[in-house]
């Protein structure tokens, strides 16, 4: 067995950056719609709607507790059933493995997002919620300039996780045929022989990039929380003063 | 809805146990199962032990430690099936599909246990540790008698999450062609061919029924008098 990364400047590496791309546009457009679906069904969790509720319930429990690349396949695979005809045929034409992952990666995920964002909610205090619609604001403005604010400031760390998890599992995208990396570390495999090299690549390469996800959001939360922490040091200072 | 045409006693025997009965070769949900139970044990042994590690302040112990955990969590555990499977043979060591997976899941695993069990170890207060080094017990003991029994019941529920996750990995065995719970429902998809959906809600009820059922019984644990019945000799 003779190792020559070498080899990676070649086909082999082109193939990886061409699966790199789609990894990043699977990742991207998946975490949109999961953040999406998880404020969503994460806001209607937290008021408690008794029509909604059990629903909502089923929704996330459902998800949580079934294999994600079983709800890439499920998706897939039922979608001539389930869509009316035209639309498939549209999609099939628009490249239908994509839609499914994207669908699939994000129902699983807005399920995870949508627990986080409701122990987001439920750890800011009831009363700003009361306070800010007795002074007039409406409901999705005390949301969205008075809870939220606060919520993210919490739970931001909860959510890059989540999001380094989504990318992790953009890679199960490759069993139903998305050409992302691991589908090309596959074909590297079986048609140049490349395999270990090629495997080795693309693992400092998904290592890479949730790496970077963890750090932007590390770097975020210390941008969200820099008035908190000030005023925290002030008063560590007073008490020991 | 076809489901008469699922839902045959064949197709279930097929879903829960593969060929035992017929060839020997057993799969569906008892390979899916085995590989989960495994891979809990497998992991949780390793997540302590490098989470004992993870939370020592000596550098030569807390930074290999970390660095596995930072290194095996940030890799899609896909990927790391592929190593275990196809990297082996080429230094012509032979590894059966059962194998990889279950080493693949357990070191994964281990990882984010790992964490789960720093915590539990940070939840305990100070003064314990210091009233047990006080009474004249060793690190070791200290951790296994002192820190250890009130961690594990802190981490639990974290615990239980994981213990589910990992039940959900191992579908991921069908990707190298074991014959788990998903690689037979495939197949039986395959040879109905237009019953997709009745397939994979049937699978879906299986994993939902298991995974169900491993919170559950964590959460008969998290019961104080429970747990404390099971694992402390008082």
């Amino acid at each position: 067995m003779n190792l020559d990364f070498s080899v990676l400047w070649g086909e082999p590496g082109r193939l990886i950056l061409q699966g790199l791309v789609m990894t990043l546009k699977l990742s991207a457009w998946s975490l949109l719609f999961a953040f999406v679906m998880g404020l969503v069904f994460g806001t209607l969790r937290w008021l408690g709607l008794r029509w909604l509720e059990p629903i909502c319930w089923f929704y996330v429990e459902f998800s949580r507790n079934t294999p994600p690349v079983v709800q890439i396949l499920f998706w897939y695979f039922s979608a001539s059933y389930i869509l009316p005809q035209w639309m498939f045929l549209e999609l099939r034409d628009f490249g239908y493995e994509f839609g499914a992952a994207v669908l699939a990666l994000s129902i699983y995920h807005g399920a995870f997002v949508a627990e986080v964002i409701r122990a987001g909610l439920n750890s800011v205090h009831k009363g700003q919620f009361e306070a800010s619609r007795a002074l007039g604001l409406g409901f999705l403005q005390s949301l969205g300039f008075v809870i939220l604010p606060q919520a993210t400031r919490v739970i931001l760390p909860l959510l890059t996780n989540e999001a380094t998890a989504l990318i992790k599992n953009t890679s199960l995208a490759m069993a139903i045929g998305v050409v992302e990396m691991t589908y090309q570390y596959k074909s590297i495999d079986n048609f140049l022989f490349r395999g270990v090299e090629a495997l080795t690549a693309i693992t400092v390469i998904y290592l890479v990039l949730c790496l970077v996800t963890a750090g932007l959001g590390a770097l975020l939360s210390r941008y969200l929380s820099r008035h908190t922490r000030r005023r925290s040091a002030g008063q560590a200072v007073l008490v020991s003063e | 809805m076809n489901w008469e045409r699922v839902w045959t006693a064949a197709n279930w025997e097929r879903l829960l146990v593969g060929d035992l009965f017929n060839t020997g070769q057993p799969g569906g949900l008892l390979i899916t199962l085995a590989i989960g139970v495994g891979s809990i044990v497998a992991g949780t042994v390793i997540g302590a032990v490098l989470g004992v590690l993870r939370s020592s302040d000596r550098r030569w112990l807390w930074v290999p430690a970390m660095l596995y955990i930072q290194t095996f969590r940030n890799v899609p555990l896909l990927i790391l099936v592929f190593w275990a499977f196809f990297v082996p043979p080429i230094f012509g060591l032979e590894i059966s599909q059962f194998t990889s997976v279950l080493l693949a899941i357990s070191l994964f695993t281990g990882a984010y246990i790992a964490e789960i069990v720093r915590g539990g170890i940070l939840s305990i207060a100070p003064g314990h540790i210091e009233a047990a080094r006080a009474l004249g017990m060793s690190r070791i003991q200290v951790l296994m008698w002192i820190v250890m029994p009130q961690a594990f019941f802190n981490m639990l529920p974290a615990l239980a999450g994981r213990y589910v996750v990992s039940v959900k990995n191992t579908s991921l065995a069908f990707l190298i062609g074991l014959a788990d719970l998903t690689e037979i429902g495939k197949q039986i998809g395959a040879r109905l061919m237009t019953a997709p959906i009745e397939i994979y809600l049937t699978l879906f009820l299986i994993y939902f029924v298991v995974n169900r059922a491993i919170s559950w019984a964590t959460r008969l644990l998290e019961n104080r008098e429970r747990f404390n019945a099971l694992f402390l000799r008082v």
